[in-house]
């Protein structure tokens, strides 16, 4: 803090709201912000913490870096998902302080993203020439890689100064997320041995929040939320259901129809049905509002307010 | 020359786990005369006593086969290989070690089929009475570049296969892997071509590197390592080599792989280590050694090219990578 700055309070609150991942745009603490940002440095930290050896030597199983390298991957893409569940997600709670995270979750992901490829730099034995002609040999790593440049764009375009200079430009760049999303399921698919069933959870539920764009989806001002949500949830869920399909048709020699058919049986716990139930949840907050609403309605509709 | 015994990648001794202590002992009943090779003539031959369950220790210990007593590398801690398996049976990833726990591996018949004067059932006790029970150390290379050194107990494959008196006909040894929905949940997912089939040729299978494992890190074998009998084929991806083996066909046809099935760009029938010949998705030039976050380059024939290599002479090693 510069003396400046100390001398006048607001200032530092000022910049405490430009920086501190636990105060809001006007300074004062935010919880919203400081659980979120506890939630999105946990993984990184147990994981820091179990390849230092802190939870016994095979907390992270018999190849760690290689583990590690596969969990920083996965995070990288929740995080993704999560930012683009954000906008949705404030829809149904009508709850308009969950766009103060959306910066911090998307970096997030990105740093999960940069973890990940410092990870399979180390296990690449941090030789340039053999990382790149591996990215160059390999599609689904030539995938990922087009990913994580697109996802540097939008991580060096994330500050204060940036949104201001681009304007209008930044929206429209910001849009990427959309398609790293896209580059980082297939890269996820790719890199699995035969079955896609996690890829393919991961995908339906992007389908679900890509729904919700479309004017099927939840906005301002449109009728019957919770429709809105099961249509999105069970269109979503089909579509996973024959993108699975297809990709065993097309791609693998697992036999496409028993994938298909094992849908049927809901105990498998096949993406589809994961899809489904993930994605319908969230219908149970307009739902709950609407029946505590006819119990009670003058109150509820004066809190709505 | 002697291929496997001087490797590039061979290790310090101060990196030797403490398990070397253990292979010491039976290093001394080799230098005694109790070495496999005499195993043939009736000396030496460990037998082991009734059913015992997996994971018990192998007593008498099996006399260690000088020649396969050093890998060249440190044996893999069992904590390490011992939770790091894939068993599709029991599960999609590598820990399936618990849910393993459940393989009905005691007691066991083997059954023989196909084109052999033996083909019948034989009980795992009934075999191995006859067979020259000893220990090797193989190393051991998964087609997804990692790799483990294991001390294996258990017999030649050739033996079991010479006892068997395959006739002319059979041109291919094939392996079924046991699958039982009640025990193996991995089974319910029917997608999979159950059961695990894998196969060499007969060539191959007389070789007198493969081996029937039954045991390892001087126990009966674990079940997580595919008790309470399995086969180890030290110069091939670890695919091939079955676990939990229920039946031994001699063939006349090229048996059809499991993974072979299932994704042949893959998963070929020789699947022959090869660092030149790349899967797909990565490159097989090296391998992650298991248990010391280390990498080794990967050597044609996984090091074992003094004993193999002949078997393949006529086949044009450029085009095939050794691989279909
Ligand atoms: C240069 C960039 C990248 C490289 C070199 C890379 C490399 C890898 C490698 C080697 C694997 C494991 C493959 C295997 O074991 O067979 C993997 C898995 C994965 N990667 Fe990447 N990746 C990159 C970018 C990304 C990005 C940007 C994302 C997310 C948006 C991502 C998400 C994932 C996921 C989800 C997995 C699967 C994790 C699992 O096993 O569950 N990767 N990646």
């Amino acid at each position: 803090m510069t003396p400046a700055a100390a001398a006048r309070p607001d200032a530092w609150r000022r910049m405490a709201g430009d920086w501190s991942p636990w105060h809001d745009r006007g300074g004062r603490l935010s919880p919203l912000r400081g659980g979120v940002f506890a939630l999105a440095l946990a993984p990184g930290l147990w994981l820091a913490l179990a390849l230092a050896g802190a939870f016994g030597p095979l907390a992270l199983g018999a190849e760690p870096i290689h583990e590690a390298e596969h969990l920083t991957g996965l995070w990288a893409l929740r995080f993704l998902l999560l930012s683009l569940a954000l906008t949705p997600l404030r829809r149904i709670t009508g709850w308009g302080r969950l766009a103060q995270v959306r910066r911090m979750i998307g970096l997030t992901a990105f740093a999960y993203a940069a973890a990940h490829f410092g990870l399979y730099a180390v296990e690449q034995q941090l030789q340039p020439l053999r990382i790149a002609s591996e990215i160059v040999q390999r599609l689904y790593l030539a995938i990922g890689f087009t990913a994580l440049l697109a996802f540097a764009a939008l991580a060096a375009t994330s500050f204060d100064r940036a949104i201001r200079r681009l304007g209008a430009n930044w929206r429209r760049l910001h849009r990427l997320a959309y398609a790293i999303a896209v580059l980082g399921l297939a890269h996820y698919a790719l890199q699995e041995k035969l079955d896609v069933a996690e890829p393919a959870f991961l995908f339906g539920l992007f389908a679900a929040l890509m729904l919700h764009r479309t004017p099927l989806g939840l906005a301002p001002g449109r009728a019957f939320p919770e429709a809105r949500i099961l249509g999105a949830a069970i269109l979503a869920a089909a579509l996973t259901a024959f993108s699975e399909y297809a990709w065993h048709a097309t791609l693998t020699g697992l036999p496409a129809e028993r994938i298909l058919a094992a849908n049927l049986d809901l105990a498998a716990g096949r993406p589809a049905v994961l899809v489904l139930a993930a994605a319908a949840i969230p219908a149970l907050i307009p739902l709950g509002r609407r029946l505590l609403s006819l119990a009670r309605p003058r109150e509820i509709a004066h809190e709505a307010r | 020359m002697h291929f496997h015994r001087r490797p590039s990648w061979h290790i310090p001794e101060r990196e030797v786990t403490p398990e070397r202590v253990f292979l010491d002992r039976r290093a001394v009943l080799a230098g005694l005369g109790f070495a496999g090779v005499a195993a043939a003539s009736g000396l030496g031959v460990a037998r082991p006593a009734a059913a015992r369950p997996a994971g018990e220790a192998w007593t008498p210990a099996p006399p260690l086969d000088p020649a396969y007593a050093d890998a060249g590398r440190a044996i893999t801690p069992e904590a390490v290989s011992g939770s790091y398996n894939n068993f599709y049976e029991f599960g999609t990833h590598k820990g399936i070690a618990d849910a393993a726990q459940k393989l009905p591996s005691d007691p066991w018949t083997l059954q023989i089929e196909g084109h052999a004067a033996r083909a019948g059932e034989i009980g795992l006790e009934d075999l191995l009475a006859k067979m020259p029970v000893q220990e090797r150390v193989y190393r051991h290379r998964c087609v997804e570049a990692w790799s483990m050194v294991v001390p294996w107990i258990g017999f030649p494959l050739a033996e079991l296969v010479k006892w068997a008196e395959p006739t002319s006909a059979a041109k291919y040894v094939r392996f079924e892997t046991l699958s039982d929905e009640k025990t193996m949940p991995g089974i319910r997912q029917s997608w999979y071509p159950w059961p695990y089939v894998e196969g060499v040729t007969i060539e191959e299978a007389l070789n007198p590197l493969p081996f029937m494992v039954t045991g390892a890190y001087g126990k009966v074998l674990p079940k997580q390592f595919g008790a309470p009998i399995r086969l180890h084929l030290p110069w091939k991806y670890g695919f091939k080599s079955a676990k939990s083996v229920i039946r031994i066909s001699f063939v006349e046809e090229q048996p059809m792989g499991f993974w072979q099935e299932l994704q042949g760009s893959e998963y070929g029938f020789w699947a022959n280590v090869n660092p030149e010949f790349s899967h797909p998705r990565w490159s097989q030039a090296q391998e992650r050694v298991l248990g010391t976050g280390d990498e080794a380059p990967t050597v044609i024939w996984n090091g074992y090219g003094e004993e193999v290599a002949g078997l393949y002479k006529d086949m044009d090693l450029s085009k095939r990578g050794l691989w279909f």
